[in-house]
């Protein structure tokens, strides 16, 4: 097969694989929770803890919003994209076919964080409910360009999750300890210059803190430099998140070879 | 006379443990840690320095105390709904409604075991207070704080047999849960002073569990003697036995109902 009708056939498999995962996510009385009911509510929260603050502050509350539904997304339905087809039992069949396993993975991790915009779309109309005017974006070229990075960074991120929570199954275990962990070290509501010195690394490596720094720039009119420098620095973590992907899917199916662990739960 | 209430006891002892056994049969030590120790304190955290950058307000306690009492519903809510909904899960509703025995029992004793947890969390919450945020409680009457607390936790567990009882009837109960769950970080008054939020939602908060609970906790801790909080645990109680009256009316009609149409373990 050459290399273009390779392609073709694995974006193929990319847009079928999100579009399954769309459709069984509509199902899904989590997601709805995941991406509208909690960034809401937490946006109405922050926006009864704003009072009387101007465009800067009520924008950066609907960011750090929807940023929160796309980690809660990326973490406990990214996070299961290989341990739900184990638990339906269609694991064995996906790693059978000729596709690569990680490009049915990447589908539905498109799909999830795709949808997962809807938490921001939500946030900003609640915004314009509470306050009656809809908060401005800036400066909106840099953010839809940010938004862009931000969305193949959480794909990068989630995918790293998940062979991760199949490898490691203590570390699943702790999945739900883990969602307000990266709302403190992203810096969604507040800079992590409030946080103790030594977590400032823990954020650096962090796709979604990079996401939400250059978010939260664009939107406010930060300054283009730091913006490109946060669009930089998420560039930089797809690259190594996908290298390090690689390796954990080898693994995976390595293991599960020599141990007979494919449909092991 | 003597013999049924023997029975019945019996019956909300037994079902209190073996329904909080066979909740942890499923959950690991490490679901539970996660959950039950790292959660509050993270989100403790979250909502100290969101609030303090956000609101401006530097009063670390206001959050602390909140945010720990909030842990209550952890156990109150999560736990007892799952212990009630679990039975039809598990596939043993339809001989548990096969037997004669006394429904009160049976209904009130899914809580018994998730209220002493439900104080065990709320306590890990101060606990994490006092270490990382330097929670004062110098001047805090302890007895009048468990009582604060105790009642509290039974407010929730209120709340969460009537959520269990959705869980007889729904498929969905856990997104119910969540909404109750994060609905209450808002209205409660933990994260946010109850006298500052709109009207409609003053009333909201005046009519779930939590809000006397911790506008008490905060009281006491700040000195106040048992005496002035009292009228706060009265509201706090009664918010607690109308929930759960209301979840066991729900759970006797839903019984009659499901049995009538067959639907007892329908999905």
């Amino acid at each position: 097969m050459s290399d273009l009708s390779n392609l073709r056939a694995n974006l193929r498999v990319i847009f079928s694989a999100a579009e399954m995962a769309l459709r069984s996510n509509l199902t899904d009385g989590f997601v709805f929770f995941g991406i509208v009911i909690q960034p809401t509510i937490i946006a109405l929260l922050a926006f009864w803890m704003l009072r009387d603050q101007g465009n800067d502050a009520i924008i950066y509350v609907v960011i750090g919003s929807g940023m929160t539904g796309l980690w809660t997304m990326a973490l406990f339905i990214s996070g299961q994209a290989i341990s739900g087809e184990r638990w339906t039992g269609t694991l064995e069949m996906l790693v059978a076919t000729p596709t690569p396993l990680y490009i049915v993975v990447i589908g539905k991790t498109l799909a999830n964080v795709l949808q997962s915009l809807v938490a921001m779309v939500a946030t900003y109309a609640l915004a314009g409910l509470v306050f009656g005017v809809l908060p401005r974006i800036l400066r909106p070229g840099m953010f839809t360009l940010s938004l862009f990075f931000a969305v193949i960074s959480y794909i990068s991120f989630g995918l790293i999750i998940s062979p991760l929570f199949v490898l490691n199954p203590q570390v699943r275990r702790l999945q739900n300890g883990l969602e307000f962990p990266v709302y403190i070290l992203g810096g969604f509501f507040f800079p992590i210059a409030l946080l103790p010195g030594w977590t400032t690394p823990l954020s650096y490596i962090l796709p979604p803190y990079w996401a939400a720094r250059a978010l939260h720039g664009a939107s406010s009119g930060g300054a283009v430099s730091d913006i490109l420098f946060a669009i930089g620095m998420m560039i930089l973590f797809i690259l190594i998140y996908g290298m390090i992907t690689a390796r954990l899917f080898q693994r995976i199916l390595y293991k599960a070879r020599v141990e007979a662990t494919l449909v092991r739960q | 006379m003597f013999r049924t209430l023997n029975t019945n006891i019996r019956i909300f002892l037994q079902g209190a443990y073996l329904s909080y056994v066979a909740l942890f049969a499923w959950i690991q030590p490490a679901h539970y840690l996660a959950t039950k120790v790292m959660g509050p304190f993270f989100y403790m955290i979250f909502f100290v320095l969101m609030g303090a950058y956000i609101s401006g307000r530097n009063d670390a306690s206001f959050y602390v105390i909140g945010n720990a009492m909030q842990a209550a519903a952890l156990s109150g809510i999560y736990g007892v709904s799952m212990s009630i909904d679990g039975d039809r899960w598990g596939g043993t509703l339809i001989y548990l409604f096969g037997t004669p025995a006394n429904r009160l029992a049976l209904f009130l004793g899914r809580a018994f075991m998730h209220l002493l947890d439900g104080i065990l969390g709320v306590i890990i919450g101060l606990v994490w207070g006092v270490l990382i945020f330097k929670l004062d409680l110098s001047q805090t009457n302890f007895l009048a704080l468990a009582l604060v607390i105790t009642t509290t936790v039974f407010s929730t567990a209120g709340m969460g047999l009537m959520l269990g009882c959705l869980g007889l009837i729904t498929r969905n109960v856990m997104l119910v849960n969540n909404t109750i769950f994060f609905l209450l970080l808002v209205f409660s008054g933990a994260n946010v002073e109850v006298s500052s939020l709109p009207a409609w939602a003053q009333t909201i908060s005046s009519m779930v569990p939590l809000t006397r609970g911790i506008a008490a906790a905060r009281l006491v801790i700040d000195g106040q003697s048992l005496a002035m909080v009292w009228p706060l645990l009265q509201g706090e109680f009664l918010v607690g036995v109308i929930y759960a009256a209301i979840g066991f009316l729900m759970f006797r009609q839903f019984e009659i109902i499901a049995i009538r149409r067959g639907t007892l373990e329908a999905f």
